[in-house]
């Protein structure tokens, strides 16, 4: 346990000090800003649109985090060997890489809290202007949304490891775990489109076996979207957070083990 | 028992689509407890080759390799090795004194130990007054210099270092090779690699000499002295080998 934790911990330093997190939370304030000034402009529904736009903006900049930070701490690392003073330790192929998914989890757990935190003013702002009407709202829902955000990036986290144990370029990584989140975000609706045949389309059944591929091989990112829920203040079913959770769980395990089976045959040379 | 022993060892490449360059050939050699052990070969001999199969960053094609032992396979033997990579590199946002108690934790000390052990490093390689500075922010001899702290924050009873002296000025080369008497001194053994052959018959109880991935030549430097230079006798191990292979 020492050898992961200490992996981790080295791995969220590194990645918090890095420049580039500055960036990506002026990127987030801007955004705050703008949605307190554009619900404004809104004469109903001020406060599902902030509330929309305020879980949209922790999302992105977790998002950014991982991608531009989270993919760079393994690609440097490979890279420029600086897992050399990592591996010359006693910490074998697989704490290694377990220890840097954590790494990149806290890292994604901090923008998550600073930023959720934060976003809480754009709404109380919107809340304040929309006031002489009863607001269907619940701070309960909202931080369940926020905490399913960072569910849902540590799932991204595990990706980003996996694609890390089988390349060492940081830009294939990064694209791979890109295109892995955008078809993520839409294997449920695809294949509901396709399984519910309202549209009474044609499809060849090599397609939608394909779609049903993907729907188990992509993490389903759209399940960890609470957005609406947190919008309308519609309540959650308890069962659904319940076995998004373990969906989550489930899919991180899978990925770190083949992760970490790839990863034991790398060399370094 | 040899402290590290090659026993055999083949590393083979792959360079491209079916190319191979074999960079150690059946290659053998124990280095014994207690003594100072000096690795020379010209550029692309196979000396870090060797030293990093003796880490398990790469893996033998064939043959095996030991460390008082224990197949270098075997996570807990590192806890007995300090390692200093060529060139080495870290973690740019970072500074010493962080990546100096990351490895005393990942090597299982306890804070205070790396606290004492981070200062008394420090100093010995003149960066105590640089030490809350990024690495990022390092001159190259400089983070030379916090590559052999963390090689030897843990106390290791091996201590293998590839091409210390490499970018160090010659103060920081005279430290070095004070640091390696003074390891010695503390009965540890020291296995490196190094193209500066000044001092080497000073510092070095034997030394092997690698070409074309194998073995040419070991000196025992108690048995046996030198009639011509260090560096003619080199260029004729060399030689002798038929010139480097390319
Ligand atoms: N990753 C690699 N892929 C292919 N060939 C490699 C690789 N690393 C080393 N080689 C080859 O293996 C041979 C030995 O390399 P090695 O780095 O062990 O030499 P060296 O003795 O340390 O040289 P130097 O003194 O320049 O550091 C060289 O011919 C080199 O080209
Ligand atoms: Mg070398």
């Amino acid at each position: 346990m020492n050898a992961v934790w200490s992996v981790a911990l080295i791995t969220f330093k590194e990645g918090i000090k890095n420049r580039v997190i500055f960036g990506i939370f002026i990127i987030a304030l801007l955004l705050f800003a703008a949605t307190t000034t554009v619900t404004t402009l809104f004469m109903r529904d001020i406060v599902k649109v902030a509330v929309d736009l305020s879980l949209s903006t922790v999302s992105f900049a977790g998002l950014l985090t991982l991608l531009f930070i989270g993919v760079n701490l393994f690609g440097k690392d490979l890279d420029k060997r600086t897992i050399y003073m990592v591996i010359s330790r006693p910490i074998s192929r697989s704490e290694y890489l377990i220890g840097k998914f954590i790494g990149i989890v806290l890292l994604a757990l901090s923008v998550v809290v600073f930023l959720g935190l934060l976003s809480i003013v754009p709404v109380i702002m919107s809340k304040r202007f929309y006031y002489y009407t009863e607001a269907k709202f619940d701070w309960w829902i909202y931080f369940i949304a926020v905490i399913y955000i960072f569910i849902k990036l540590a799932v991204v986290s595990s990706i980003i490891t996996l694609f890390a144990s089988f390349t060492s370029n940081s830009f294939i990584a990064l694209v791979l775990s890109l295109v892995a989140y955008i078809i993520g975000q839409s294997t449920e609706s695809v294949r509901e489109l396709l399984v519910s045949q309202v549209e009474k389309i044609e499809v060849s059944p090599i397609l939608s076996y394909m779609v049903e591929i993907a729907y188990y091989v992509f993490p389903n990112i759209s399940a960890f979207d609470l957005k609406t829920q947190a919008a309308h203040g519609l309540s959650i079913n308890p069962s659904y957070i319940i076995w998004t959770a373990l969906y989550a769980v489930f899919y991180m395990t899978i990925a770190l083990a083949i992760g970490t089976l790839a990863f034991r045959r790398r060399e370094f040379p | 028992m040899a402290v590290i022993s090659f026993d055999k060892l083949t590393k083979t490449y792959k360079t491209g689509f079916r190319k191979k360059k074999t960079a150690l050939k059946d290659f053998s050699l124990d280095i014994r407890e207690g003594e100072v052990f000096g690795f020379l070969g010209p550029n692309g001999a196979g000396k870090s080759t060797a030293i990093k199969i003796l880490l398990n960053l790469i893996f033998p094609t064939a043959g095996k390799a030991e460390i008082l032992g224990s197949d270098v396979g075997e996570k807990e033997i590192r806890r007995s090795v300090g390692y200093l990579p060529e060139n080495p590199y870290f973690y740019d946002y970072l500074n010493p004194v962080e990546l100096l108690s990351f490895a005393g934790r990942a090597s299982n000390m306890d804070s205070l130990k790396i606290r004492e052990k981070t200062e008394s490093l420090l100093n010995t390689v003149g960066l105590w007054n640089e030490r809350k500075r990024a690495i990022r922010s390092y001159s190259k001899g400089m983070v030379q210099r916090v590559g052999l702290a963390l090689a030897l924050i843990h106390d290791p009873k091996v201590v293998i270092l590839d091409e210390p002296m490499t970018g160090l000025d010659p103060i920081g080369r005279k430290q070095v090779i004070d640091l390696i008497l003074k390891l010695k001194s503390e009965g540890k053994t020291i296995f490196f690699s190094s193209h500066i052959l000044e001092d080497i018959e000073r510092i070095c109880d034997r030394i092997g000499m690698l070409v074309n991935g194998q073995l040419r030549r070991v000196i025992d430097f108690k048995k046996e002295k030198l009639i011509k230079s260090l560096e003619d006798t080199f260029i004729e191990e060399v030689e002798k080998a038929g010139g480097l292979q390319q």
